[in-house]
């Protein structure tokens, strides 16, 4: 592995990030299974502001297993007057998720939508079973987060290849994923790989380098992972200062169609 | 060396596992050392039951970088009559100052009997013994109770911390009552406040930064204690002066 380049300085005991970051991968709410850490949209702001986050994307942690037209409405009461805090709506492909998508399209205030785990009920992510929901993602230009863990890799593969269109942002590797997220990124070049939990030596450059900065968002999964650790690590790799830029904010700006600071 | 405090790294392996992206090539672990100043960190081969096969490749590996790596010791209770022949070979000839114990590989709770001729071996040297340890029968933390005033010599060093909040809780319980149980941080759950947790009730004197390399990149790992909000005292002990002073080096 080639050193640092010179420009990188060296770690002292306090971290703050040298480019702005929007965390892409915040979880917000009570899980069914217990309470959260984080019990408020200020506790997040100052949690964020702890670890120089200027922004997240975040979704309600309802929508992960019960219910994503529930979660999408309890997500509201996340959402800060200033835009800190950027909605992104669980969706599944049954009727009521689907209406209730469409609505919130049409008033603009979709950027991005986070699949539901339906795996765990029977439906495998397969085009039989999507083919309404990702058509319509694709013809919007609306990105989709999918959490690894609730999808076969054999299913996303297969999608995401019917589905070149699609803006698939691949949530949660573990390194339990090692052999796959080459695989999963072959599948689609508009796939993009979440880095929250990706933590094989060396992995960071070697997927750079071989896919592009561009292909890489920084998200933590906050509250289920500490928001600082992978911004700390994302900032000691030898990733030179426009493609920190890129992973840190620019890429998932791209994603959602904004501009920061805007 | 971060802010003048030489960091050692507790936890580490040689070996490879391909499968989970575990590659043991000292050019990878030495550039993501050298990218956030980790100057030390100790390693130990598990993947060999009678310990000497292991503990050979770790010796090889440490030679190579003998300033940059220490090495640890490895044996098995599934070859019983093979402990604590290789733990002195392994002490004495190889240079190891600790011990790794795994006890996810055996069929056996380590407060069990079959383990304790490596404790006694452990209590005449006063020597290190760094443990797997989680939430599953054969690796609770709470085994420390029993353990460690029985074996006052020996420093007691739960891996991971337990991983998990219930078994997170019984180390820092043990830490609490006996002097020689340590509290060591790599795990791939990072969960907010645990390193808080573990300086505000076990005692900063008592956690040691690990990461788990070259399974785990030792950069998010370190950036846990980084990123922490702790005090600049607590960090610089956890991330070097605490594991300097159980390894005298």
């Amino acid at each position: 592995m080639p050193s640092l380049n010179a420009s990188h300085p060296m770690p002292s005991l306090n971290f703050s990030p040298r480019v702005p970051v929007i965390d892409a991968n915040v979880c917000v709410g009570n899980h069914h299974t217990g309470p959260s850490p984080c019990q408020s949209p200020a506790q997040l702001l100052e949690e964020m502001d702890f670890h120089g986050v200027r922004r997240a994307v975040i979704y309600h942690a309802q929508g992960e297993q019960i219910s994503p037209t529930d979660g999408n409405r309890y997500l509201e009461d996340w959402l800060d007057g200033d835009g800190r805090l950027i909605p992104q709506w669980s969706v599944a492909p049954v009727e009521t998720s689907m209406k209730q998508i469409t609505e919130l399209h049409d008033r603009g205030r979709v950027s991005s939508v986070r699949l539901h785990d339906c795996q765990s009920a029977g439906l495998p992510f397969l085009p039989w079973g999507y083919n309404d929901l990702l058509t319509f993602l694709s013809d919007a230009g609306i990105p989709l987060w999918i959490p690894l863990m609730d999808v076969e890799t054999d299913h996303l593969v297969t999608t995401l290849k019917a589905y070149p269109d699609l803006h698939a942002v691949l949530v949660g590797a573990h390194y339990t994923h090692a052999l796959v997220v080459r695989g999963l990124l072959d599948a689609s070049a508009r796939a993009v790989l979440e880095l929250s939990r990706y933590e094989p030596i060396g992995e960071v450059e070697a997927l750079v380098d071989r896919f592009g900065a561009d292909r890489f968002i920084y998200g933590s999964w906050y509250p289920r992972y500490a928001m600082g650790p992978i911004l700390f690590y994302l900032h000691h790799t030898r990733m030179g200062e426009g493609e920190l830029a890129q992973v840190c904010a620019g890429n998932v700006e791209r994603l959602l169609g904004r501009t920061e600071g805007s | 060396m971060i802010d003048g405090t030489r960091v050692i790294d507790y936890h580490g392996h040689v070996g490879r596992w391909e499968r989970y992206g575990m590659v043991d090539d000292p050019e990878l672990l030495l550039g993501a050392m050298d990218a956030v100043g980790i100057d030390v960190a100790c390693l130990f081969h598990i993947f060999h039951p009678d310990g000497t096969t292991g503990n050979d490749l770790t010796a090889r590996f440490v030679a190579r970088n003998p300033d940059r790596f220490v090495g640890f010791a490895y044996v098995s209770p599934t070859m019983p009559e093979r402990m604590v022949p290789e733990l002195e070979r392994a002490i004495d000839k190889l240079g190891f100052p600790a011990i790794k114990l795994y006890p996810p590989y055996t069929p056996w709770p380590f407060n069990e009997e079959p383990w304790h001729p490596i404790y006694e071996f452990a209590q005449d040297r006063g020597l290190a013994i760094i443990f797997h340890t989680d939430h599953f029968i054969n690796n609770r933390p709470r085994y420390f109770e029993n353990l460690a005033p029985a074996y006052p010599r020996v420093n007691f060093v739960a891996a991971h911390c337990g991983n998990v909040p219930e078994a997170r809780a019984e180390a820092i319980a043990a830490a609490q009552k006996y002097p020689n149980v340590y509290l060591e941080t790599c795990s791939t759950y990072r969960t907010p406040g645990v390193i808080e947790e573990l300086v505000e009730q076990g005692g900063a004197d008592r956690v040691l930064y690990g990461s788990d390399m070259p399974l785990m990149d030792p950069r998010p790992q370190i950036g846990k204690i980084i990123t922490a909000r702790i005090s600049p005292e607590a960090k610089r002990m956890a991330l070097g002066e605490n594991a300097a002073r159980l390894l005298g080096i």
